[in-house]
């Protein structure tokens, strides 16, 4: 492989300003356009957390209000750990196509300080109450033969040493790819994208230890007697396609208002459209293997969970989730065109949005009233404390992103892979 | 584009009306003509020929070059393949017959009680039923190719001519073959002749 020199790399970086996609107009929004929209969402969102606290006083129940605070944390930080899942395979890969869409993800990914703060406050929340949903920190690890066996990873100390290296890692790698990216929209230093790619390979690596066992200490570990291998799998397959589903939305909106003209064309929708449709059927395989070997095996402690989510109304949302998350999906984003038009793939993303926050309140809401008998469990008319929580977190968490997203420029602009992205095309 | 073009000798013993038109057209020398070669010395030119060659309407005919050409398939006017439809369908079928049958086998045939579990259970049918599945759509989309490539073949009149072997070292070529229904001997001529072909030749069948 040979280098190109200083000199040949200011020309390729010349011509890549030059190119019309990369007029300044295209590549930046009016300023504070997106200002009120964000100021907006932000007070939805404060609003909807108040509604929730007073939810939970209203019903004097804190264990239903956590539980609809924890769906809608889970559901930003799902989107969140996309970004910086996606960003950090882009560079690992070094893909060329993906220049232009890579600072979307960039956005999504700044978001996860935000993230691990709802996550502090849940934490906050669950210590001093001595564990509403994170229910075995009122478990007598005495009397308890499996809490017996647990306890040396179930106790509140290393919960919260857990959640500082967990924030720790996330808000570093974060943190320095965007000062990596940012700082080359300024210098046009290419040697930074080496740099992003070497703390991706790394980053990669601690990437999924962390959302593994981050998906073990808030999700699984809601029922400490339930153990699945598959479960951190399981919460990464939401990860990676609902960033994908977000920043091809984000993408369509601004291309709606007349931005972004040829930097995103549709065969990047048509790229983001493939990899949201594979790992749609991620999820199917992963969601399947997981029940399917607890189904085989059926042994008590691991089938109890599925057990508890396959009666009481469950049951439904489970076969909604099969065939909503799944089939539905699946058939659709089979057809090119419907992968190749941002209407088509921004339509099927908000589906599967509506389907990951589904997916997490079957996950996370039958925990509220496990061991509750069937008849003092409370009817429908508590909706709304759902509603408000996962909404309330989801729009501090849009609002923030929204006013990222107006302040920098929408495309890296001195990538060295600009030129490839910008002349993208599907050949097949 | 019948299958007997590709397959002259199970043809003879097809039944007359499905045999292949008789060819008309003769070469110089008397014998029967196969199809026009036009030779071009660079990409640039055999691509703008194949526009012209398209945009004539020619169906029956090709391009060949000693190396891909990017984006040629548009001057060809190639249409996207119908075979995922066919492999969809094929597929879907394919899966829900697999799935018919597992069910049949352990809920109607052959009810073998396994841990008390329902004999007519999705679960256990679901591997398999993906399985056969992939299979349907792996074997349709690879016979369907060949059959709609018009494979396996094992000859071709061009593969006589001399001076066609250049395809594969410096030279570009598009071919008409007579059985085109537009084809014409002078048209295709004089087509070649406008689109600056450096050389024209006559390919003769056998």
């Amino acid at each position: 492989m040979s280098q190109i020199t200083r000199d040949q790399y200011a020309a390729v970086l010349e011509q890549v300003a030059r190119h019309p996609a990369m007029a300044t107009d295209n590549i930046h929004l009016p300023e504070n356009r997106l200002r009120g929209l964000s100021r907006v969402l932000i007070g939805l969102g404060i609003g909807g957390l108040i509604a929730t606290i007073a939810g939970a006083v209203v019903y004097s129940n804190i264990k239903h209000a956590l539980a609809a605070y924890l769906v809608g944390t889970l559901c930003v930080t799902a989107i969140s750990l996309g970004g910086l899942f996606w960003t950090m395979i882009f560079h690992q890969v070094n893909a060329g196509w993906s220049a232009t869409v890579r600072r979307q993800f960039e956005n999504l990914m700044m978001n996860l300080p935000l993230c691990m703060g709802f996550v502090f406050i849940f934490l906050v929340a669950e210590i001093a109450t001595g564990g509403t949903l994170l229910t075995w920190m009122g478990v007598d690890h005495h009397t308890n033969h499996l809490m017996h066996h647990k306890r040396p990873w179930l106790n509140e100390p290393f919960l919260v040493v857990r959640f500082i290296i967990f924030a720790g890692v996330l808000t570093f790698l974060a943190n320095r790819l965007w000062r990596f990216s940012t700082e080359q929209d300024r210098t046009g230093d290419r040697f930074l994208t080496l740099k992003a790619r070497k703390t991706s390979a790394g980053g990669l690596l601690a990437f999924a230890l962390v959302t593994a066992f981050f998906a073990f200490d808030y999700v699984m570990a809601l029922d400490y007697r339930f153990f699945s291998t598959m479960f951190g799998v399981y919460y990464f397959a939401s990860t990676t396609f609902s960033s994908l589903v977000v920043v091809l939305l984000i993408t369509g909106l601004i291309r709606l208002g007349g931005r972004l003209t040829g930097a995103v064309s549709n065969e990047h929708v048509h790229d983001l459209g493939k990899l949201t449709f594979g790992f749609t059927v991620f999820w199917a395989y992963i969601a399947f293997s997981q029940y399917f070997l607890i189904w085989y095996s059926n042994i008590p402690e691991e089938s109890a969970w599925f057990v508890y989510r396959k009666q009481g109304g469950w049951e439904n949302l489970a076969a909604i989730l099969a065939i909503g998350h799944f089939i539905i999906p699946f058939l659709i984003l089979l057809l090119r065109p419907v992968k190749r038009h941002p209407a088509g793939v921004a339509a099927v993303g908000i589906w599967l949005l509506a389907m990951l926050v589904l997916d997490m309140v079957w996950v996370i809401r039958p925990m509220v009233y496990v061991g509750i008998p069937a008849a003092e469990i409370p009817g429908a008319e508590r909706w709304w404390v759902d509603v408000a929580g996962i909404l309330g977190v989801a729009c501090v968490w849009a609002g923030v992103l929204a006013s990222r997203i107006g302040r920098g420029p929408l495309v890296p602009l001195k990538d060295p892979r600009l030129p490839e992205a910008l002349e993208h095309r599907n050949w097949v | 584009m019948a299958v007997a073009d590709y397959f002259p000798l199970p043809a003879k013993y097809l039944p007359r009306a499905l045999q292949p038109a008789p060819n008309r057209h003769l070469a110089a020398d008397g014998s029967p003509l196969h199809g026009l070669l036009a030779e071009f010395d660079t990409a640039p030119g055999v691509y703008h020929a194949a526009e012209h060659v398209r945009d004539a309407g020619f169906t029956a005919w090709d391009l060949h070059s000693p190396f891909p050409l990017h984006g040629v398939e548009d001057a060809m006017g190639f249409k996207r393949t119908k075979l995922p439809i066919a492999v969809g369908v094929i597929a879907l079928t394919g899966a829900g017959l697999g799935y018919l049958m597992q069910w049949w086998m352990s809920a109607v045939a052959y009810r073998l009680p396994v841990q008390g579990k329902p004999f007519g259970a999705w679960e256990p049918f679901t591997p398999i039923t993906f399985e056969i599945g992939v299979l349907s759509a792996a074997f349709t989309a690879l016979i369907g190719m060949l059959a709609l490539n018009g494979l396996p073949r094992f000859h071709h009149p061009l593969y006589k001519h001399e001076h066609f072997l250049a395809s594969s070292d410096d030279k570009f070529f598009i071919y008409i073959e007579t059985r085109d229904p537009k084809f014409d001997r002078a048209a295709v001529q004089k087509l070649f002749e406008q689109s600056g072909a450096a050389r024209i030749d006559e390919v003769t069948e056998g």
